[in-house]
């Protein structure tokens, strides 16, 4: 698994880890995040439990396992979080993030030592050493109980499923041209995405972050304006159609 | 370490400790059936009197063991949840040892290595914990194989009494012959379940 530092801080890196050459053909390429501080680290959107061996393999080039205390799922698909079994004997001490709507879901998932801790609807933050990530609602798009993670200090928006793409073979990690880079967006964005005036009510929050990343699940990072693009794309598009 | 097969194997005795569960609710629903059987024939013993007086006593055996029945029955029952979580247990231990497995042929760390240790012993102590609640499990099943034993032999002695019970003699028989048919069931699915047991005990190894 390849594993991409995107941010370096004082207090903290962001490390992006996907793109598995062993991964089964079948199963969507994902971007795991492993952000670390030097008390502690988190992964945000685990991934399922066909990729558990290469991210636990990948994670421990970066930090050790004790220091893994939290791991993050944006919602309860089996690409997000269907490791999380394997993670509960990993990081038993460790505690999940995950948005409250899911907890009876996530738990079919195997979960007898990992604590369980509910976002609620309206998001919340948490501390990472020096670093506070915020938990963004983005419900609707597509999970009907749906977080992002923001960064303000990195400025990286973890934005799950919203900005994702579908891509075959070995895909470049970030974007560089927008226009061209739509036709791998278009049909997962309308396809997936269920809501309309959700999608509209989160394009109008997430304009007023700063953002210079945003790190989808699925595909390519988005960069500098890019960003800006994205949200005026998306914005625009209508969402909700089979 | 464990191997793909031995995690496959895992999974299998999970297959088997849910069959030994769906054959316990047919052993169930057999012994209440009998219980019922020994109510309505104690009814119709009554009702015939003198002519059937052999047959009441019969009707307390069958009642009693078949009570015992229910009772061991739902002690396994409990038992078998108990086997179900250790069955499960066991499977994810030994998940994670195929993953981790994997993951050491990917990055050989010592860290990695550590966890196989842990987890090698946490399979092992939940394949220990199945170990004696499969040993548990075989007693029960023998103790309801004795009470089918005494079933058929009450049946047989039934049937003699009831060849005597004049006009009554057919109602009486058909309980006979009841007995008869669900202590064959019920030895059929506990044979079964030893079986599956012996099996288990071999995957266990």
């Amino acid at each position: 698994m390849k594993a991409t530092e995107l941010y370096h801080g004082e207090s903290h890196q962001w490390i992006v880890l996907g793109r598995d050459p062993e991964k089964p053909e079948k199963i969507i390429d994902t971007n795991q995040y492993l952000i670390k501080s030097a008390e502690e680290a988190i992964i945000l959107d685990p991934g399922g439990i066909e990729l558990f061996s290469p991210m636990l393999a990948g994670i421990l080039h970066h930090v050790t396992i004790d220091h893994i205390t939290t791991l993050f799922a944006s919602h309860q698909d089996p690409d997000i979080i269907s490791s999380l079994g394997l993670w509960d004997k990993t990081v038993p001490n460790a505690k999940l993030y995950a948005p409250w709507l899911w907890e009876g879901f996530i738990r079919h998932f195997g979960m007898e030592n990992i604590q369980y801790m509910p976002i609620k609807d309206e998001g919340g933050e948490i501390r990472l050493g020096h670093a506070t990530l915020k938990f963004i609602p983005a419900h609707y798009l597509h999970s009907s109980g749906n977080f992002n993670v923001y960064d303000p200090q990195a400025k990286i928006l973890m934005s799950g499923d919203i900005g994702a793409a579908l891509e075959h073979g070995d895909v470049p990690l970030y974007v560089d041209n927008f226009a061209e880079h739509i036709k791998y967006m278009e049909y997962f964005h309308k396809r997936w995405m269920p809501s309309n005036r959700a999608k509209n009510n989160w394009v109008a929050r997430v304009k007023e972050l700063e953002i210079d990343m945003m790190a989808p699940q699925h595909g390519r990072i988005l960069k500098g304006e890019m960003v800006a693009e994205f949200l005026e794309w998306f914005a625009k598009l209508d969402v909700g159609i089979a | 370490m464990i191997s793909a097969d031995q995690a496959t194997m895992a999974i299998h005795n999970f297959v088997r400790v849910a069959n030994i569960i769906t054959n316990l609710d047919m052993i169930l629903n057999q012994a209440k059936n009998l219980s019922l059987t020994a109510k309505n024939a104690r009814v119709v013993a009554l009702r015939a009197g003198d002519v059937a007086f052999g047959f009441k006593p019969i009707t307390n055996f069958i009642d009693e063991f078949s009570t015992q029945t229910i009772k061991t029955t739902a002690e396994i029952s409990q038992l078998s949840n108990q086997l179900f979580s250790l069955a499960l247990a066991v499977v994810r231990c030994a998940d994670l040892q195929f993953q981790l497995t994997k993951a050491n042929d990917i990055a050989n760390h010592a860290c990695i290595s550590q966890l196989q240790q842990q987890s090698y012993a946490d399979l092992k102590q939940k394949t220990r914990a199945l170990e004696q609640a499969i040993f548990s499990l075989e007693s029960y099943f023998e103790d309801i194989q004795k009470q089918m034993r005494s079933a058929e032999y009450i049946a047989v002695t039934s049937r003699v009494e009831a060849s005597n019970a004049g006009e009554f003699s057919h109602s009486l028989e058909s309980v006979s012959d009841f007995i008869t048919d669900s202590a064959r069931k019920i030895k059929a699915a506990v044979n079964e379940n030893l079986q599956e047991i012996c099996a288990l005990r071999g995957g266990l190894r």
